[in-house]
This record gives C-alpha cells, sequence and structure tokens, in this order.
C-alpha cells in the first residue's frame, strides 16, 4: 500500500508586484502514514496553510511533487480531494442551507453513490448529534454546531486522508476540546491526519508527529519525545524556539539527528 | 438555495414585477391625464406689433372657419395641417384660444400669463422685436419656419419651448392659421374665376410596398436584442455577483474547490444558474410587459403578432442561446474578478453600458448584416434579429451570426475557467512568474489582446479614412498601426527582432519556390472566391467599387506598386507573420496556426467578401514561413501576389471570371510550390510539437 501522503522538495513561489518574489514553501519533504496526526507547527505566515493548499490542489507547486494516496497533486487533483477531507478556518459554509442539506450536497458532489447519501447523511447526523438542528439553516446555528456541521461535511464522502488547517481557530475552550476529542476518534479510525496549528499544546497533545515549519522551510520534523531528546528542552514552546531562532548559539544547525525533510 | 436569499427574490423578482406595473401605470396614467387636459385646455395670447388689426382679424377667421367650417368655403378641399396630420375621421377641433390684453405680451409669455403672442408687423425687413432674441422665447419666424413672402403682412408667433402648453398652443395655432391661408386661397382662386375642379388636380398619395407585418417587424427587431440584453444582464447579475464573489466573501468558495468536483463543472453550473435564473426573470417581464400591452396601457405597433410566428419564435430564441450565454459568462467574469460583493457592484454599471452597446446596432442607419459586423458578437446577431422579423431570411449571414456569438460565448465560458482558476480565488499575490518578469513570454499570453486593439483601431480609423487619399490609408493604417503596434509590442516586451521576425536567409530553392508560389496561390485565392462566392454571393458591383476605391485613376503604376504591394508586403507580414506567429508559436500546432494567422489577416481586411481569399492567402504565408523559418519568402510572395493583382485589374483580366481549368492549374502549381518548400524546409524555430501534451 502507498504512503497516504507524500511530499518531496515541494516548492512554491508567489510573485508579487509589492514583495517580489516570495518563497512561501521552500523545498519541503514530509510524508504521513495511515492512523497517525501528523502536525505543522509553525507561527502564523509560516508556510503552513500555503502546504496544505497546494496538498488539497487549490494551489500548483512551482517545483516538487506531492501525492495523496498514491495520486499526484498535479496531475489527478480530482482523485486527490476525492480522497481528501479538507476543513480550515476559512472554510466556510453555505449559510442558506441546512444542516442536513449541507452534508447531503457535499456526500453528493464527492461521488457518494446517490441511494448512499441518506444512510451516509443519517449516520453523520447522530454521530455529531445534530439531530436536534439537522434541519435548520446553517446561519441560525451556534458557532459550536456550526464546526460540527463543518467536520460532517468534511467527512461526507469517507475520504482516508483528513486535513485539518487550524480548525480551532475562533472556538471557545469546550468546542475547542470537542474538535480534539473528534480528531482523536478520526486516528482510532485509521485515518491518516494532517493538522497544522500554532498552539503548542494542541500539538503535543494531539500529533504522532511534529514538523516545524518556519519562513516555508521544514526545521524539523519527529516525534515530540525525538524533538525533546535533541533539543534538551521539554516544552514545546521552547523546543519551537530553538529550531526557529534565526542565531541561537545552538540552534538547529548545530543539533544533530534527523534533518529537515522525511522524519524517521 | 437561491430563491431562499431575500436580496435575489427581492432585486430580482418581486421589486421588477412591482416596479415595472407602477411605472407602466403611472406613465400611462400620467400622459393620459396630460392627454385630457390639453384637450380642455383652453389657451390665452396676446397680440402684439403695429399691426395688430389684422392679427385679430385673421384670429377671428380662424375662429369662424373652426365653428362653421362650410360656411366661409364650401367648395374648399380639406386644408393638410400643418404639425400634426390627423385622420380624416377625426372632426376639426374647436378654437381653444382667448386673447389677453396685455401691454408688454412677450413678458406676460415669459410669465406664463400666455400661451403665444401673435406679433403682426407689415412686411419683412422690420427688425424683429428685440424680446424676440431673450432666452427661452422662440420665434417662429425663424429661418427654419416657413419663408416671409415679401410685401406680405408678417405673422410671428412667439412661444416658449420649454413650456408643454406654450408648444401645445403654437401647433393648434398654426393648424388653425393654415386652415385660414388654405381657405383665403381658394376663395381668391374662386372670386377670380378659377373654379375649383377636383377632377382635375392631382391628389398624391403615398403607397408603402412594406407589409404592416413587415414595418411591425422593424419596429420590433430594432429593440428585441437590446432589450433581451438589458434583461438578462441586470437579473443575472445579482445572481452572478453572489455566486463568486459572494462566495468568496463570505468563504465559502474554498469549501467548493477543495471538494472533487473539477473547475470547469463548476464553472458550468454556475453559468447555467445565472442563465436558468436569468431566462425566469425574462419571461417573468415579458409576461409582465404582455399584460400590459393586453390593458392597453402600452403602445405596440399594429401586427406585431404577425410579425413573430411560432417559427420566428422558434428561430429567435436559437438565435439568443449564444447571446444569453454570452452575458452570463461575462458576468460571472466580473464576479470572479472582483475581490467581493461590493467591488463586484462596482463593475456591473460600466459593464452594463458597455455590454448593451452591440444591441444598439440595428438602430444605426444602413448598416447592413451582410457587411464585417456580421463578425462582432451580439451586434450580428442584434442585426439579424432585425432581419429575420422584417422577414429577410438571409440564411448564410444568420448562420454566421450565430456561429461568431456561440464562438465568443464558448472562449468567453472557457476563459473563465483559466481565469477563475482556483489560486487567484485563493490567494491575494495573483501574479504570477510570467506577469511578473514580463519579456517574451508574457508577450505569448498577451498577443491576442494586441492583435484585438490593433483591429479595432483599425475599424475605427478606416471609418475616418473612408474618403481619404489611398496613400495616406496606407500611410496610417500600415505604417502608423500595425508597423508601429509591432514596434511597441517588440518594445514592451524585449522581444529581440531577428527572432519575433523571423529575420533569417532562406535556402535559395525556396525563391524559386515563392516564384511558382505567387501565381498558384494568387489562382487558387480566387477559385475559393468563387466558391465562397455560392455561398455568400457578392455581386460584381461591389467588387468593381471596391477595386475603383483601391486603385484610384490618379495614381501612376509606380505608386499603386509601392503602396499596394510593397509596403503591404512588409508591414503586414512583420505583423501578422512576424509578431503575430511567433507570438502563437507555442501555444498552436503548426498547422493550426497557419489556420489562425490566416484568418486573423483575413479578418483584419474588414470587408467580409474579401475574407476568404485574404484568410487564404495568409494561411500560405504563414505556412510558407513555418516551412522555411524565415519571414522573407513571405513579403516576397505577399509583394508579387498584390503587384499581379493591379496587373490582373489594370490589363482588364476577369480575375474572378476565368475558366475553371486556371483555377484547377492554379491549385497545381501551388502544391507544386510547397513541394519545393517542403524538400528546402528549415522549420521555425520553438514550434510547438504535434505531440507534445500542455
Amino acid at each position: 500500500m502507498s504512503t497516504p501522503v507524500l511530499v518531496q522538495a515541494l516548492s512554491r513561489i508567489f510573485y508579487d508586484e509589492a514583495r517580489g518574489e516570495l518563497r512561501a514553501v521552500d523545498d519541503v519533504s514530509f510524508e504521513c502514514r495511515a492512523g497517525e496526526v501528523f502536525g505543522l507547527l509553525g507561527a502564523n505566515g509560516a508556510g503552513k496553510t500555503t502546504t496544505l493548499r497546494l496538498l488539497a490542489t487549490i494551489l500548483k507547486p512551482t517545483s516538487g511533487t506531492a501525492s495523496v494516496m498514491g495520486h499526484d497533486v498535479v496531475t489527478a487533483p480530482e482523485e486527490v480531494r476525492r480522497n481528501l477531507g479538507f476543513c480550515s478556518s476559512t472554510t466556510a459554509l453555505y449559510p442558506r442551507l441546512t444542516a442536513r442539506e449541507t452534508i447531503e450536497f457535499f456526500a453528493r458532489i464527492n461521488g457518494v453513490p446517490a441511494a448512499r447519501v441518506p444512510q451516509r447523511v443519517e449516520q453523520l447526523v447522530q454521530r455529531f448529534g445534530l439531530q436536534e438542528y439537522a434541519d435548520a439553516r446553517v446561519d441560525k446555528l451556534s458557532q459550536g454546531m456550526k464546526q460540527k456541521v463543518s467536520i460532517a461535511r468534511t467527512v461526507a464522502h469517507d475520504p482516508p486522508v483528513l486535513i485539518f488547517d487550524e480548525p480551532t481557530v475562533g472556538l471557545d475552550v469546550l468546542n475547542a476540546l470537542e474538535m480534539q476529542k473528534v480528531i482523536s476518534e478520526f486516528r482510532a479510525e485509521g485515518k491518516t491526519i494532517i493538522f497544522s496549528t500554532h498552539i503548542m499544546s494542541e500539538a503535543e497533545k494531539l500529533c504522532d508527529r511534529i514538523a516545524i515549519i518556519h519562513r516555508g522551510t521544514i526545521r524539523a520534523c519527529d516525534t515530540l519525545a525525538h524533538l525533546r531528546a535533541e533539543t534538551g528542552q521539554h516544552y514545546l514552546e521552547d523546543i519551537f524556539v530553538q529550531y526557529v531562532d534565526p542565531a541561537p548559539p545552538s540552534g538547529p544547525a548545530a543539533l544533530p539527528g534527523p534533518r529537515p525533510g522525511v522524519g524517521p | 438555495m437561491v430563491l431562499r436569499d431575500r436580496r435575489i427574490l427581492l432585486s430580482s423578482i418581486v421589486l421588477p414585477l412591482l416596479v415595472t406595473p407602477l411605472i407602466f401605470l403611472g406613465t400611462h396614467w400620467s400622459i393620459q391625464k396630460r392627454a385630457r387636459s390639453l384637450r380642455q385646455m383652453v389657451y390665452h395670447y396676446a397680440v402684439a406689433g403695429p399691426d395688430r388689426a389684422l392679427a385679430r382679424s385673421v384670429l377671428s377667421a380662424a375662429r369662424e372657419l373652426r365653428s362653421h367650417p362650410e360656411s366661409v368655403v364650401p367648395a374648399s378641399p380639406p386644408a393638410k395641417p400643418h404639425r400634426h396630420r390627423r385622420s380624416n375621421q377625426e372632426q376639426p377641433a374647436q378654437f381653444r384660444f382667448e386673447e389677453l390684453d396685455r401691454a408688454e405680451p412677450l413678458e406676460a409669455l415669459n410669465r406664463g400669463e400666455v400661451q403665444l403672442v401673435l406679433e403682426a408687423t407689415p412686411g419683412i425687413g422690420l427688425p424683429g422685436s428685440a424680446a424676440g432674441n431673450a432666452p427661452g422665447l422662440k420665434s417662429r419666424d425663424d429661418p427654419e419656419s416657413e419663408p416671409a413672402r415679401v410685401g406680405a403682412p408678417n405673422l410671428r408667433l412667439f412661444y416658449r419651448a420649454d413650456r408643454d402648453e406654450s408648444t401645445a398652443a403654437l401647433s393648434e395655432m398654426q393648424d388653425a392659421l393654415d386652415q385660414v391661408r388654405q381657405a383665403h386661397r381658394v376663395a381668391l382662386l374662386h372670386r377670380g374665376g378659377f373654379t375649383y375642379e377636383p377632377a382635375r388636380m392631382a391628389v398624391v398619395h403615398e403607397s408603402d410596398l412594406a407589409s404592416k407585418t413587415q414595418v411591425a417587424g422593424l419596429a420590433l427587431g430594432k429593440s428585441l436584442t437590446l432589450i433581451l440584453l438589458v434583461f438578462v444582464l441586470t437579473s443575472g447579475a445579482v445572481v452572478a455577483t453572489d455566486s463568486i464573489a459572494g462566495e468568496k466573501e463570505r468563504g465559502t468558495l474554498e469549501t467548493i474547490l477543495t471538494s472533487s468536483v473539477n473547475r470547469v463543472d463548476i464553472l458550468a453550473a454556475k453559468s447555467l444558474v445565472i442563465l436558468t435564473i436569468a431566462l425566469i426573470i425574462t419571461l417573468i417581464q415579458a409576461g409582465n410587459l404582455l399584460v400590459y400591452i393586453g390593458l392597453k396601457l402600452l403602445p405596440v405597433p399594429p401586427n406585431l403578432a404577425a410579425a413573430i410566428s411560432p417559427g420566428v419564435g422558434l428561430l429567435l430564441v436559437i438565435m439568443f442561446l449564444p447571446v444569453m450565454a454570452l452575458a452570463a459568462s461575462g458576468l460571472l467574469l466580473i464576479s470572479g474578478y472582483a475581490r467581493s460583493y461590493r467591488e463586484a457592484q462596482m463593475y456591473f454599471m460600466p459593464v452594463l453600458l458597455v455590454g448593451v452597446l452591440p444591441g444598439l446596432a440595428p438602430f444605426l442607419p444602413g448598416l447592413p448584416l451582410r457587411s464585417v459586423v456580421a463578425l462582432v458578437p451580439v451586434a450580428n446577431i442584434a442585426l439579424a434579429t432585425r432581419e429575420i422579423l422584417i422577414g429577410r431570411f438571409d440564411w448564410p449571414m444568420i448562420g454566421v451570426s450565430w456561429i461568431v456569438t456561440a464562438l465568443a460565448a464558448a472562449w468567453t465560458t472557457r476563459f473563465g475557467v483559466r481565469f477563475l482558476s482556483a489560486e487567484r480565488l485563493v490567494t491575494a499575490a495573483e501574479n504570477d512568474q510570467v506577469s511578473f518578469q514580463g519579456g517574451p513570454a508574457l508577450f505569448e499570453r498577451q498577443v491576442w489582446r494586441w492583435f484585438a486593439g490593433l483591429w479595432a483601431g483599425l475599424i475605427i480609423i478606416s471609418n475616418y479614412l473612408e474618403k481619404a487619399d489611398l496613400r495616406a490609408q496606407v500611410l496610417i493604417n500600415l505604417a502608423g498601426l500595425l508597423f508601429g503596434g509591432s514596434c511597441l509590442m517588440m518594445w514592451r516586451y524585449h522581444l529581440d527582432p531577428r527572432q519575433a521576425l523571423a529575420l533569417r536567409l532562406p535556402r535559395p530553392w525556396v525563391w524559386l519556390g515563392v516564384l511558382f508560389a505567387v501565381p498558384g496561390g494568387l489562382l487558387t485565392s480566387l477559385g475559393l472566391f468563387r466558391l465562397a462566392n455560392l455561398v455568400l454571393p457578392v455581386s460584381s458591383k461591389m467588387t468593381e467599387g471596391f477595386n475603383q476605391s483601391v486603385l484610384p485613376p490618379g495614381l501612376s503604376s509606380f505608386q499603386l506598386l509601392i503602396f499596394l504591394a510593397v509596403l503591404p508586403g512588409i508591414f503586414e507580414e512583420i505583423a501578422f507573420r512576424g509578431l503575430l506567429l511567433h507570438g502563437l508559436r507555442r501555444s498552436l500546432h503548426p498547422a493550426a496556426l497557419a489556420l489562425v494567422v490566416g484568418i486573423a489577416f483575413g479578418i483584419f481586411h474588414i470587408a467580409l467578401f474579401r475574407f476568404v481569399p485574404t484568410a487564404c492567402l495568409g494561411m500560405m504565408l504563414a505556412a510558407v514561413t513555418l516551412l522555411s523559418g524565415s519571414i522573407l519568402p513571405a513579403m516576397m510572395w505577399h509583394g508579387l501576389n498584390n503587384a499581379m493583382g493591379i496587373l490582373m485589374y489594370k490589363q482588364q483580366i476577369p480575375e474572378t471570371e476565368l475558366p475553371l481549368g486556371c483555377y484547377i492549374a492554379g491549385v497545381g502549381i501551388l502544391a507544386g510550390a510547397f513541394w519545393i518548400f517542403w524538400r528546402n524546409r528549415t522549420p521555425y524555430p520553438d514550434l510547438r510539437r504535434p505531440t507534445s501534451k500542455h
């Protein structure tokens, strides 16, 4: 079986009249395995969202390759998206559809056979506890309920790979915890999950492996235990700072062990 | 889902349904009320000038004539009203004027106390009243009105053109005075011994050979496309704005773009939604109009229904489909281009104004469908609609119009798919590497824009230069526009002239091939012209007229050769086989490249009947450039081709009426020439390979 997500030397350059040539993603490589939560940890503007958008085929890479379930993001973008669920704080829902209609719509357009759609919708309504609000318009729902509907529509076609791009932004503590719980459940089901965040505690709690991304490059990629061992730091904040600090006396350049790229 | 949006429901359906009847009802009520009031109104006038008694006596006669028309001049023929023709059945109107005595009549007119002032003067040559030149005051004694007779007393009517009542009073008064004059003339003739003998007088009748259906069809045909465009653009705009700009703003666009649906399907679905909503709203509005027509709130030409038979109706629906598709795609492009809902709304008004312009084509007098307008999307459909409703079914041109507009719609949709790429929709940094770095790669992307601009410029300049000297036309069009535009392109994109213009020496045998290709190509083009004539017949008068305008008798043969052979051979080749071919070389297969460059060359020759021979020549010239890798053979071929055309005209050789064998021989010679080109080919560098996939 092929690696669910494989990224090799992926780069994306933006050309902007004001800023000139901007390397948003620069020679990034990593792979994600089935049944793991892979964390992309980085500050705002580090290149997390661009990397994930390249994987979701919204953007095209300038160079390098990436594949999802063996399908190349450039040559087979529709196949990639069929195997992918993408949820971010910027992917909104249609306010004039009801929760049930939303799930049904995304199940249909993502290729779930028509006969299976009602059953799948009902299954997701039950799973996310939406029974009471299933026929209410999305714009009438609370933020927490909207987030549930959003996750339900992301997994409407039961994709093997899920991308969560800072999904807890704007959520209160309870809803953020609910989100973390749902992601853990998906991992238990054997799905491959890429989870981007700038919140260290979330990454510590959820991620099996963490890639620290800064200025478009991956500075480190390993399990939390290995990162601790390599940096001698306990807290992820300290580990993170040690890797991204531009001129630390004992910065990443001096660190032994695995280098940016494919982890162990 | 669309119908759950209150904004769309309100602005596209509810408001038009409520507002349109209110506008019509209001207008109808206002017009009726005004007409009633004017019918019942008694106008006031004042008399001025030294000969007031004369004015009063004339007015008294007019009053008498209106009250007892038979008593004054029993045998007089009915007077012809001056301003407004009345039907024969209409009763003569009452004389609804009352004199008011005013010391300053013109002041009274300005103050609105009277609607008219009659100034009676003994004869012409007398200076007019100084007040007659006051702002807002108009006199009916101006040069636009009838000339005054020397020696006869003058009646000058002062009125205010800025007041309805005054204008209406003037019209009424003129009719009345005309009747008086007519009656006096007949009475004088009668008294002088001239008997009124109707049998000896010729009565002029007008007879319109156009049927009422055709007249009604013309009235409708002129405006139908325009109305449709306004309906489609206004009703589709709300949905279009919501469908991409609105989705961007709400954040749902990224959601849909990460689903497995492909971009073409997304765009097609959105286009269909816009089209469907626009169609429904257009039908609602049309139904609305029909109700008002039925209730006689809207005047329509008689026999309108007869002008639209079911067959014609079906044909019109088919004709309008590409127009609607084009409008929907255009709206979607705006929506995609805008970064927000508000920005899209800002673009809408200018787009509406520009978008309806082609719909005005039928209003331009003397603009036939069988002209270059047939190649202008939407304008051609508007003209074809007019022709169809008049009953002139020019099937080849109707077909050409439909195909051109359908192609434009397809191209806009295709362009939209590319333009609305996911990247542009979700990232702020929209400049890609090519746009950012500019140079030759950007030229390849923008070459069509330049040639579209050059074509538009050529059309505009040609209109101004229609009557200008041939030399001026050639210099401005070729040296100014085409060569100037070519230089500008090379400068703007830093193109190396040697590469962009393919300035290389071909193999020597190619020159021999050109010598064969010139007669062969000319005969082949003329043969194709004759074939095209079977589908799009061109009168010999038209070609003769064109030849005379292009080959004026005043120019020497040397000048003709310079201006019609040498200069086009250089400048047109630089533009078409030089820059256009260079710009498209990597985006089209070589065969398609020759075809497209030829078609563009044909379109630039404006006159529709010249399209086939010039496009054919353009393709051959592109082919020889591609085979030889050099523009020089094409330049020589082009120049010699034109020189040979001039020679044939000077020698009065009937080039389009040669025996069939000549054309067949021409094809054979051309084939021989291309065999030489093929054997000595040094292909154009950096072409797109036929097997490559992009």
